[in-house]
């Protein structure tokens, strides 16, 4: 078997020993990689009812399968654990380049257990691998650690990490590398509970695809295939944010003013065809991507001169633009940076703001608890403000530091009621009142709302993916069946570690040919697909094991009661007979219970135990 | 006028495919610091490609020169490693002012791919182009690594 080390480096910080597992041709034809692996680490290495911030909790990191292979954007990195906030398994990927390098330094995929005395950081060099003391790194940005652990160790190693906001537990905290991020879920708060601050990788080995030639031609060809689609040209020109005038005016489903509108008014001004020729000096790009969405954004003068960003993208416009309605783009750029240096997840970060200037509008929360006017009409000043106080849990930023679900508790007084949050983690830039099969998608993602374990949005939007044609977006017939199988292609995608906005360039069906030339293995379609399914099952059993079941997943009362206001998709909403029979269908689909738990019979099928 | 690798650092994306496909072209598999040609990632405003010039943009720090026992040499433009004189005495990867020069059991270097470089074809933003030597986007890249 080739493409893969074959092995698995588990470090454990509290006994500070490390040792390796080996893994054969059965583990990968079970689990693939990336995802798969990190997944299979979590589900059996976390015990029943450990807190996502306990020790006992795990933090996996994996390499897909093309990641370390010359495959275009197929570099991603997973990063998995229980997470912090919504305790249901979380994953999350990158597109930094830390788990190719792990790859070179010999494994496929780490596993961290435990928790160091002090802080820490974790430093390995192919065999060598040591927790080294990180004191002096503590309470510094995801800009200022890897500067100082390349001047120790030299400008070629890689470093993910976490800024103040991961030592400070919140429970919105991601993990940084190459200014990408894993986002989602807050596993930056796990790599604080575990006193970890960095993981620092220098790998020397070669890696050998099973047919280089055979490879380097798959290369080429896809490059080509790439540069010539029409995406390429957006991606280059404008990032993941072209489309936003496009979902505004035409579809009516951008999520603005923490949902109480569908269409921004003031998009223009956060649109990147504003934005890309006065800001955007280059491209930026994840390792291994030849279709750059990324953008150095620089504010050269003003209030927020100095600001030099990987961004804007799509749901970052969302939601530390529309979500508050900031249509200052100049504050969104630095509320953004001040996102990555604490090391926040911009979607959660962006809607809890949101969420609270909903309730300053309300009278819920008032001027002098916050400190300022944490209003809707004063964003652009309020919003870079309040994430600098999130990100350091400073003041009212404390109560807003862990997302609106626990935010909403906090205050009480019937804030939940404007908290729009599905498991615990808030929405990407999708208002599914408007586009139903995704809303069943934001219920039925393991890790809470999101607009990626399905990819639901692209379907609906569109019309037409895959085998499917004629897709509604209203109805809610049909849903559950195409969400369960989209889940299962993501799945597949994360554990492959390809990019999934190439998942038009790759459908299922491409992927063989690519995985046999980096690893020799042969897989069919349908083996990818109940890989895929195998994973999101050891996912569902997972949270269903947490108890967090049907009852939790349920649509926030927002998607429910409140029908959107205006634009295209006027009058549309998720009733909550509708939001039943999705469930139902769903489940149908899957072979799970009504209340969301796989059957027996679905684990036995599959190989879980 | 014989055309050689010219970097464009503010085209990098940063995306180190190119180390990737040199090697890979060239091994037959994927070992970064095996690579002709170095990307740096330093930070969110700076990537760059760091090339061998052959010659043109190394002034003092030359491998030529300074190879103890003349094993490098330039024929036509084209600077390339004689195995059979090399010693591995890795005074060429010292001097070599881009940090290209590579050393397993023999020193090696970017040899052009005869002339339908690799790393240019797969690199779709133009921050590799091969063409007229363009000094003045060498004079960057050593500018560039000067800093670090």
């Amino acid at each position: 078997m080739k493409g893969f080390t074959g092995k698995i480096l588990k470090i454990d910080l509290t006994t500070e020993k490390n040792s390796v597992k080996t893994i054969d041709e059965k583990y990968i034809r079970k689990y693939l990689g990336g995802q798969g692996f990190a997944v299979e680490l979590v589900y059996h290495g976390v015990p029943k009812g450990t807190d996502a911030l306990d020790p006992n909790n795990v933090l996996a990191m994996a390499a897909g399968v093309f990641d370390g292979y010359p495959v275009p954007t197929g570099g991603k990195t997973i990063f998995a654990g229980k997470g912090p906030a919504t305790g249901t398994l979380c994953e999350s990927v990158m597109g930094g380049s830390i788990g190719a390098e792990l790859r070179h330094a010999g494994f496929d995929a780490l596993e961290i257990m435990g928790r160091a005395s002090e802080p820490a950081y974790i430093f390995i060099e192919d065999d060598k691998v040591e927790i080294n003391d990180a004191r002096d790194l503590w309470g510094k940005d995801t800009r200022q650690v890897p500067e100082l652990l390349k001047k120790k160790h030299g400008w070629d190693v890689k470093v993910a990490c976490i800024g103040m906001a991961g030592e400070k537990l919140s429970r919105i905290a991601c993990i940084d590398c190459d200014d990408r991020q894993a986002g989602r879920g807050g596993l930056g708060a796990v790599m604080g509970s575990k006193n970890l601050k960095a993981i620092v990788v220098r790998g020397t080995h070669d890696l050998e695809p099973a047919d280089p030639s055979g490879l380097l031609e798959i290369a080429l060809r896809y490059q080509k295939i790439m540069e010539a689609a029409p995406s390429f040209v957006e991606d280059t020109k404008y990032g993941t944010g072209e489309f936003l005038g496009w979902v505004n005016k035409e579809k009516g489903v951008f999520p603005t003013r923490n949902w109480q509108e569908s269409v921004f008014a003031e998009r223009e001004k956060i649109d990147p065809y504003y934005w890309a020729t006065r800001y955007v000096s280059k491209n930026k790009a994840c390792f291994a991507c030849t279709k750059p969405c990324g953008k150095l954004f620089e504010v050269k003068s003003g209030k927020f001169a100095g600001v030099a960003i990987d961004g804007i993208e799509y749901e970052t416009l969302y939601s530390l633009g529309g979500a508050c309605g900031n249509a200052d783009v100049e504050s969104v750029a630095r509320a953004n940076e001040l996102c990555d240096l604490y090391g926040i997840d911009t979607i959660s970060a962006g809607v809890t703001v949101g969420f609270a200037m909903e309730l300053m509008q309300r009278g819920i929360i008032s001027e002098k608890e916050v400190g300022f006017r944490l209003t809707f009409d004063n964003a652009p000043d309020a919003v870079p403000r309040m994430i600098e106080m999130m990100g350091s849990r400073n003041g009212f930023g404390d109560i807003l530091a862990d997302g609106v679900k626990a935010a909403a508790k906090k205050i009480g007084k019937g804030a939940e009621r404007y908290a729009v949050h599905t498991k615990g983690m808030e929405p990407p830039a999708y208002d599914v009142r408007g586009m139903k099969g995704h809303g069943l998608a934001y219920m039925t993602s393991t890790r809470g709302a999101c607009h990626l374990r399905a990819g639901f949005y692209a379907p609906e939007l569109v019309g037409k993916f895959w085998r499917w044609q004629g897709i509604d977006r209203f109805s809610p017939e049909g849903k559950g069946a195409m969400v369960a199988t989209m889940e299962n292609f993501m799945c597949v995608y994360d554990s492959i570690g390809l990019c999934k906005f190439s998942r038009g360039f790759f459908l299922i069906e491409k992927l063989p040919e690519v995985i046999k030339a980096i690893s020799g293995l042969t897989f069919s379609e349908e083996e990818l697909l109940k890989i895929g399914e195998r994973i999101h099952n050891m996912k569902g059993n997972f949270n269903a094991r947490e108890g967090v079941t049907r009852k939790d997943w349920l649509l926030p009362p927002r998607i429910i009661q409140d029908p959107i206001p205006d634009g295209p998709s006027k009058g549309s909403h998720i009733t909550e007979a509708e939001m039943n029979k999705m469930l139902d269908d769903y489940m149908v689909a899957r072979s799970w219970n009504k209340d969301g738990v796989p059957s027996p019979e679905k684990l036995k099928e599959l190989g879980i135990e | 006028m014989v055309k050689m690798l010219v970097p464009y650092p503010d085209r990098c994306t940063g995306c180190r495919f190119c180390e990737m496909a040199c090697t890979i072209a060239h091994e037959g598999k994927i070992n970064h610091a095996d690579a002709r040609l170095q990307v740096h990632r330093r930070n969110v405003k700076v990537d760059f490609p760091s090339v061998c010039t052959h010659c043109v943009s190394c002034g003092e720090d030359c491998c030529v020169l300074h190879c103890p026992v003349d094993a490098i040499k330039n024929i036509d433009g084209i600077v390339s490693v004689d195995e059979e004189e090399c010693t591995a005495c890795g005074t060429c990867v010292e001097v070599c002012p881009f940090g290209v020069m590579r050393m397993e059991e023999k020193a090696f270097k970017c040899d052009l791919c005869d002339g339908d470089p690799t790393c240019v074809k797969f690199c779709p933003m133009g921050a590799i182009k091969y063409e007229e030597p363009k000094p003045e986007q060498y004079d960057l890249v050593k500018k560039l690594l000067g800093e670090e």
